[in-house]
């Protein structure tokens, strides 16, 4: 049963990782770079590093993906 | 037209190496759940028994590799001095777009929940998940969504500063004490009871290293944080 589990989440992963590159709007590109540290998260939690999963969820998908935006945000003040 | 062309064939090597990388995992993880049991963990475990901390990554990051810790802070201060160095410009907040009522409303509701979260996650790192790690970014996270909503709000270099040297400087003491009274850096300083692993005042100076950490953390976070969101757009 987590064995099913762990498979979708890798597959999941892997589909949300490349239609991030795929993206032509980088802002989504950013929102599907979140959703990978999303999952990366469960799959932690799931072979019991809660400690890794937090670190995920705040750095991964909170912060570094802030930063994206921001910087995003000068780009398109730039252009 | 042909910049396109090579991202697409970029996109499809990387995910069948993606694929081959999901496949040789799974392997690992179905075929090694006899040998698992042979691995450095455990002795970290019994080790673990003699230092009366709950969790045992807290007491892995900040005591046996206490060491380490001193030089992840130099990299943030790096990191954070470089950014500082880069972007730090006290611009003049001109004609900026005022944020939507939501967004501020939302922002100062939410604030003091993560703020106190953070703190909770600091506080608790050697008993739950988390640490000071963590829970500084937290912090910062918190000082992130004040400085994205509200265009007037700033966080005084001097404020930044004073904690940053004071974490910095609290450490160092901790760690230098340790080495005088007993040849160890970042030796237990205060008396450990292991009979009292589980509560909130137990595991010695570890639960002291992971508030100083926090400290440490939140507040160069917050100083990346602000000199990103503050940048002068004109340049």
């Amino acid at each position: 049963m987590i064995g099913i589990i762990v498979l979708a989440i890798f597959i999941a992963i892997v589909i949300i990782a490349m239609s991030a590159i795929v993206q032509k709007e980088l802002a989504s590109s950013v929102v599907l770079f979140m959703g990978v540290g999303l999952a990366s998260v469960v799959l932690y939690f799931i072979f019991k590093a809660p400690d890794v999963a937090l670190t995920e969820a705040v750095i991964g998908a909170g912060i570094s993906s802030l930063i994206f935006l921001i910087a995003l945000k000068h780009l398109k003040a730039q252009v | 037209m042909n910049l396109k062309r090579d991202i697409s064939a970029q996109t499809y090597s990387g995910g069948v190496l993606a694929a081959f990388l999901t496949v040789s995992i799974l392997n690992i993880i179905m075929s090694s759940s006899q040998t698992l049991r042979e691995s450095v963990g455990v002795e970290l475990l019994k080790l673990n028994e003699t230092e009366g901390v709950a969790n045992v990554v807290t007491t892995v990051v900040t005591y046996f590799r206490g060491f380490d810790t001193l030089g992840e802070i130099a990299v943030l201060f790096l990191a954070s001095l470089g950014i500082g160095l880069m972007l730090n410009k006290q611009e003049s907040i001109s004609e900026k777009q005022r944020s939507s009522f939501v967004l501020r409303v939302g922002a100062q509701l939410l604030f003091p929940i993560i703020l106190l979260f953070g703190v909770y996650v600091i506080i608790y790192g050697h008993l739950s998940p988390g640490g000071g790690f963590q829970g500084g970014v937290i912090i910062a996270s918190a000082f992130l969504l004040l400085l994205i909503s509200r265009e007037d709000f700033y966080i005084p270099h001097s404020v930044i500063s004073f904690f940053e040297t004071l974490a910095g400087v609290a450490y160092l003491l901790i760690g230098l004490i340790g080495l005088l009274m007993f040849d160890i850096f970042l030796s237990h300083i205060i008396p450990l009871d292991v009979a009292s692993m589980g509560l909130l005042l137990s595991g010695g100076i570890i639960p002291l290293i992971y508030i100083i950490i926090g400290i440490k953390v939140g507040s160069e976070m917050s100083h990346i944080a602000q000199n990103l969101v503050k940048r002068g757009e004109d340049d």
